[in-house]
């Protein structure tokens, strides 16, 4: 039952904690090629639709489907090895290892590899995020928007075809944004897809070519951006918190 | 001259074993015994500082190993060498089997139920006399029948020479990556696609084989076996010299076995004030040099013959920085 | 059936020393984030301290209780200050780890100290009250009342100064969150000595009232620390009440163990093991207790 293009679907998904609802009944479909902003007012639960996209919490009720199979219960290591990727809102990288080691982990969790081939195509992640002069340095020692782009560097070294990025741009220097934003748009040129999480507004409209919309765990949103502006649901959700 | 350090630790241990013979029986015993702790230190170093799994069971894998070996070749005949062999088989089973059960829990809590783990084995051991002979001692087949122990010394020598290639084998190898993944951010590892459970349980299982090794010498070692091999008293002695050593590399913390070890005979006339001061040592290590105080040493000797052809990165990595 | 009360009423005894020396682990945990691994030691020098005090100073048993308990709280203080302050330090890392190091050092320190200054061999201090109650054919001493009445009392007075006092909120507000504590204007920093002291403070109590019951060994920490690591967990890591109502259910459960258990010779032996068993079917069941808050990672 595979779904025309539609790489990770979630059906109806619901989780709870305590008594809060962080995400209620919300249906929410990648495309192979989409740019998606997915954006809120804070508390409306993007992280953790996330996290169930990302194997990294299971649903309440709901499912979530992987390029059409139904994949309820699959570790987080499990999505990693089907090629979907994420990044965290705040930057977990291996601290004590270096800024190489921290690419090949991921790159040699993947069959088949080699340390000669992926020790290659880390150097190579790394040029393109300008990192490559630091591959000695642990990776507790840079800056935060280096943390950010190794922890993109990471994702990527899994070759995956989703791509969740949990506020990239969250107190990050508005140069690095910029070269933030031209990364992610060669990135998606080469065929990768994206969903992107922000309250960065400016960023994310710069690059979103669908936006989806949260709040209150609910998806009160999904279209293109300029009719997503317009909604009215949309503004009364902003403008009432 | 590349690998240098190799060659100096070829060359120090052939020196040492030509020399062995020479040594009397006194401070052979202290030198295989100081190899005993030394498998038992880089194999808990492998479980707490490589995979960061604080577990203070250990010492009850060693005890396991020993009374195994030691019934399996009393009940049944076997020669020692499979005794033992069934006795490591047997440490990497049930270490796994903790592994297993520890997969949810987390630092304090690891440690607290490994602790518990250890006290019941201890105390079973202790309280089954009939099969275990308890706190008097269970007799057990000797390794060698020989007036020397120098068989003694080259089967631990080897025994460890062998525990240290494979663990710096793994260490090495894509698994020593992930183990120190799965330390440093179980989450972060996880959406990287490391197997978090599988390599939690694997790092139990193989450390506590490698604790069942050494266990298994030494009830063939010494000759008598107790429960107190299992104690908590032994238990925190390995976590010091491994701690001292420094808990993050395999040849510290064997170094901090031997360096203990040696400094226990040493200070022999302190008696009981030796342990007050290794304690000592151990809380001014953790307060002030974390690592470890071998591990600056070791980090300086690996570089060793190191040729700097490319000069090391600016030093102020902000500079770079601010482009981005 | 007489045995069986006498055994309930010991095991209530049981209860609240271990109950007094649950809740220190439990108020250092939530305060200080950290399981303190060298409690049981605390509770080993109170006793030794009561003891000291009683034999060499003349000092009767009650005050000497009470010099025991500040004594140790002042201990407690000084060795916070000297060892865990890396604990509030932004670029400690991996807090939980060094605190179990630390305090696991510190225990082993201890014990072997203890060893040297008090010797090996079982040291039994004076009554506080010798003589015996009888109550139909249950026995039961005088000492054993006393323990658990003025157990009682301190766990009373400990309530009462976390719930009544501003000293108690306060610790309770760190608890919740340093940062906003501190926003208000408490130090944390202190909180965290008063937190440790306190806590050991309570367990040198419990080890002066224990003391002329079962008498004073050096290692006689560490199986009470096992006993409440049991107590925090079933209790609840974090819970002050639960720790109390798990040190008390414990202690009696105990006690109606070695009661029932068939085989009288093992019966002692197995009654530690029992306490034990319990602790790590909890753990298997709940990693994070019954009742207590999720084990919060320090970074």
């Amino acid at each position: 039952m595979s779904e025309n293009g539609v790489l990770v679907r979630g059906a109806t998904l619901q989780k709870h904690f305590g008594g809060i609802m962080a995400v209620d009944a919300v249906e929410f479909a990648v495309t192979e090629g989409d740019l998606i902003g997915l954006i809120g007012p804070n508390g409306s639960g993007k992280t953790t639709l996330i996290n169930l996209l990302t194997g990294h919490l299971i649903p309440d009720a709901g499912e979530v489907y992987l390029r059409g199979r139904r994949v309820n219960g699959l570790p987080a290591h499990g999505f990693a090895a089907q090629g979907i990727a994420r990044t965290f809102q705040l930057t977990q990288l291996f601290g004590r290892m270096t800024v190489l080691e921290n690419m090949l982990v991921p790159g040699l969790t993947r069959p088949h590899s080699t340390w000669g081939a992926v020790t290659k195509r880390a150097r190579t992640y790394l040029e393109f995020l300008n990192l490559a002069h630091l591959e000695t340095l642990n990776a507790k020692n840079l800056s935060g928007g280096q943390h950010k782009l190794l922890e993109l560097g990471r994702a990527l070294m899994l070759e995956p075809a989703v791509l969740f990025l949990d506020e990239p741009f969250a107190g990050v220097h508005p140069h690095l944004r910029d070269e933030l934003i031209k990364r992610i748009h060669e990135l998606h040129r080469s065929g990768r897809t994206f969903v992107v999480v922000d309250h960065d507004m400016e960023s994310i409209l710069r690059i979103a070519q669908r936006l989806v919309v949260m709040a209150r765990g609910r998806k009160i949103a999904d279209g293109p951006p300029a009719l997503v502006r317009a909604d009215q649901t949309v503004l009364a959700a902003y403008s009432g918190l | 001259m590349r690998g240098l350090p190799v060659y100096v630790l070829l060359a120090a241990t052939v020196t040492l074993l030509a020399y062995a013979h020479l040594l009397n029986s006194y401070w052979m015993h202290v030198a295989i015994i100081a190899m005993f702790y030394g498998i038992l230190a880089s194999s808990w170093s492998l479980l707490a500082g490589y995979a960061g799994l604080f577990s203070l069971g250990h010492m009850a894998f060693a005890s396991l190993g020993g009374y195994a070996s030691a019934l399996l070749v009393q009940w049944y005949g076997i020669p020692i060498p499979f005794g033992m062999a069934a006795g490591v088989a047997l440490c990497c089973a049930i270490g796994g089997l903790i592994g297993w059960v520890c997969l949810r829990m987390s630092g304090p809590y690891l440690a607290i139920f490994t602790l518990a783990f250890s006290e019941i084995v201890r105390i079973t051991f202790s309280t089954e006399d009939q099969v275990t002979a308890g706190m008097a001692g269970l007799h057990t087949e000797p390794l060698f029948h020989s007036v020397s122990r120098l068989p003694y010394f080259f089967t631990a020598f080897g025994l460890l020479a062998f525990s240290l290639a494979v663990m710096g084998a793994i260490v090495h190898s894509r698994w020593g990556l992930f183990f120190r993944a799965v330390r440093e951010d179980e989450q972060a590892a996880a959406a990287s696609g490391v197997r978090v459970a599988q390599f939690r349980i694997l790092a139990f299982a193989i450390a506590s084989g490698f604790a069942g090794l050494a266990g298994g010498f030494y009830a063939h070692y010494i000759g008598i076996l107790t429960p107190s091999l299992g104690s908590l008293d032994l238990m925190a002695v390995v976590v010091v010299m491994t701690i001292i050593g420094g808990m993050e590399r395999i040849p510290t913390a064997v170094g901090g076995a031997f360096g203990v070890e040696i400094l226990q005979e040493l200070l022999r006339a302190y008696g009981q004030w030796r342990l007050v001061i290794f304690g000592i040592i151990l809380l001014l290590t953790m307060r002030f040099a974390r690592n470890g105080l071998l591990t600056p040493l070791w980090i300086q000797f690996v570089r060793l013959g190191e040729v700097r052809s490319v000069p090391p990165p600016p030093r102020d990595v902000g500079q770079e920085g601010s482009r981005i | 059936m007489d045995y069986l009360f006498t055994q309930a009423a010991n095991g209530a005894v049981i209860g609240v020393i271990y109950a007094l020396i649950a809740v220190g682990v439990t108020l250092i945990f939530s305060i200080l984030k950290i399981v303190n691994f060298a409690h049981g030691d605390l509770y080993m020098l109170g006793g030794y301290c009561a003891y000291y005090v009683i034999t060499l100073l003349g000092v009767p048993p009650l005050p000497a209780l009470l010099a025991a308990m500040a004594s140790v709280f002042a201990l407690g203080i000084v060795l916070e200050r000297l060892l865990l302050t890396p604990l509030y330090a932004e670029r400690t890392e991996r807090k939980d780890e060094y605190g179990l190091i630390v305090t696991f050092g510190l225990a082993f320190f201890l014990r072997n100290i203890a060893l040297i200054a008090f010797g090996p061999f079982p040291l039994k201090p004076p009554s506080f009250s010798s003589g015996i109650q009888r109550l139909g054919n249950i026995i039961i001493t005088n000492d054993r009342i006393f323990a658990g009445g003025a157990g009682l009392l301190l766990l009373a007075v400990l309530l009462y100064f976390m719930n009544r006092t501003i000293w108690g909120q306060a610790l309770d507000a760190v608890s919740q969150s340093r940062d906003s504590a501190a926003i208000v204007g408490i130090n944390p920093g202190r909180f965290n000595s008063l937190a440790f002291g306190v806590g050991a403070g309570l367990a040198a109590g419990a080890g002066a009232l224990i003391a002329p019951i079962f008498s004073l060994a050096p290692d006689m920490g560490v199986s009470s620390n096992i006993q409440a690591y049991v107590i925090v967990i079933l209790g609840g890591m974090g819970s002050v009440l639960g720790s109390i109502l798990g040190g008390i259910v414990l202690g009696e459960t105990e006690g109606l163990f070695t009661a029932f258990f068939p085989d009288p010779t093992r019966a002692l032996a197995y009654t530690n093991a029992f306490g034990v068993l319990v602790l790590m079917i909890v753990l298997i069941l709940r990693p994070t207790g019954l009742f207590g808050r999720r084990h919060v990672r320090m970074e």
